[in-house]
């Protein structure tokens, strides 16, 4: 607990506050993978995290790049250009690479196990949220919600025989496991908004 | 025409002085090729929704149709025709083989012995369940015994079936197959209706639905493609 308010107030104290971009962290963790140089992480992470994170513009990679070296926690190294003895060859500015700092990975853990709380955090406050309003209005929301849950479930197509890489179908596995918890809870939720609808029509 | 329409059906429920609603003024309308998944809880009524729209019990109030035919007034003629319901639960005769068990419903239609084999085997290679073709039913596995209902179902040619929970007691991993050969199915233009408590089984449904109380939430009416009117021809 002390280390990571420790490890927390390094993160903000070597930029401008905490690291919140979803976009630096994506990127973080692309670099963990793999060390790599600017354009070839920009294919990485529009590969990887298309369907999950919005870019306003490619630079956006190079803002958060810039961001995690300022932070020590990605660092630059050299690589030999294996092309540059060549006689004929261009010499060319050497692309920076990008390496991921023992720092940083030990951030990313730190934030992905965090993630977890996060979403918790979210689902409290959307329950507590969801609680003050009026019951009648409440069941609109859950209906809603719940729209939204069918509609995602039956996107998920089932896999079949010739169906996508592993890391896709458990992606995918974890997607329709949460919306069938999510679809149980909206249920409970429903029945529990009609009781107090059915209350609150008895007392008048 | 619609295949299958449901128009404000109602069915309740009664034990002693207690009454439960088990479908509330539910009205939906499923066309050929279509695959409806209806999700909901236990008790939600969903079994009973399936029964109600394949013709087995009759809806309290409202009018269940079947090809425009009122299903109250053909007297069940359309199940095992039009409408395949496929029983998850029916074990069959103990020492009957699977591919007789396909048979002998066709035989008693009056299909001749040699192509109701012939279709039985066609029937049971399409669901992936020729293994089972020389198994007792009593033999099958979870997946298989899915396989070989939906089988006997098939066999009579429906252009609706009816399949309540079809992975239920399915290997986590085959249940994918099982949804996507129903998937498939609906692709050859046959409406399926089917029912789940698992959320999971509604992958790949053009529609999925939810019952809860007997009340029938979602999409009700297939999303039907925008006529664009034909331009007229100079001078026609």
């Amino acid at each position: 607990m002390l280390w990571g308010l420790m490890a927390a107030k390094v993160v903000a104290d070597k930029g401008n506050g905490a690291l919140r971009s979803p976009v630096s962290w994506a990127l973080l963790g692309l670099v963990i993978q793999r060390p790599s140089y600017g354009y070839e992480l920009v294919q990485r992470f529009e590969r990887t995290f298309a369907d999950a994170l919005d870019l306003s513009s490619l630079s956006q990679i190079y803002t958060a790049l810039d961001t995690l070296h300022r932070r020590e926690l990605i660092e630059e190294f050299a690589v030999d250009d294996e092309h540059q003895d060549h006689p004929h060859a261009v010499v060319r500015q050497p692309k920076p690479h990008y390496r991921a700092t023992a720092e940083g990975v030990r951030h990313y853990e730190q934030w992905l196990v965090g993630q977890i709380r996060e979403e918790r955090r979210r689902s409290r406050l959307f329950a507590r949220q969801l609680s003050v309003l009026p019951p009648r209005t409440a069941m609109g929301i859950v209906e809603r919600c719940e729209q939204s849950c069918l509609e995602e479930a039956k996107n998920a197509h089932p896999a079949g025989e010739d169906g996508p890489p592993l890391a896709d179908r458990l992606l995918c596995e974890e997607g329709r496991l949460a919306i069938e918890a999510r679809l149980a809870w909206l249920e409970y939720a429903r029945r529990e908004l009609q009781a107090q609808v059915g209350e609150r029509t008895a007392s008048r | 025409m619609t295949l299958l329409e449901l128009d404000r059906v109602s069915l309740r429920y009664r034990h002693g002085p207690h009454e439960r609603v088990v479908l509330d003024d539910v009205s939906l309308q499923i066309e050929r090729g279509e695959l409806v998944a209806v999700w909901g809880m236990r008790r939600s009524g969903r079994s009973t929704l399936l029964r109600v729209a394949a013709g087995i019990e009759p809806p309290a109030a409202g009018i269940v149709r079947f090809a425009g035919r009122d299903l109250a007034a053909s007297a069940g003629d359309e199940l095992g025709g039009g409408i395949g319901y496929c029983r998850l639960d029916e074990r069959g005769s103990e020492a009957r083989e699977v591919l007789d068990e396909l048979t002998v419903g066709q035989l008693a239609r009056g299909v001749p012995q040699k192509s109701a084999r012939e279709l039985a085997c066609a029937t049971l290679q399409r669901v992936g369940a020729s293994h089972c073709a020389a198994r007792g039913v009593r033999e099958l596995d979870g997946c298989e015994a899915v396989r070989v209902a939906l089988a006997r179902a098939l066999v009579l040619e429906p252009s609706l079936l009816v399949i309540d929970e079809p992975t239920k007691g399915v290997d986590l991993l085959e249940r994918d197959d099982i949804l996507a050969l129903l998937r498939s199915l609906a692709d050859e233009n046959i409406a399926v209706l089917m029912s789940s408590g698992e959320a999971t089984a509604l992958a790949g449904a053009d529609r999925a639905l939810s019952l809860s109380a007997g009340r029938l939430r979602g999409s009700h009416s297939p999303e039907l493609a925008e006529v664009l009117p034909l331009r007229r021809r100079a001078g026609g």
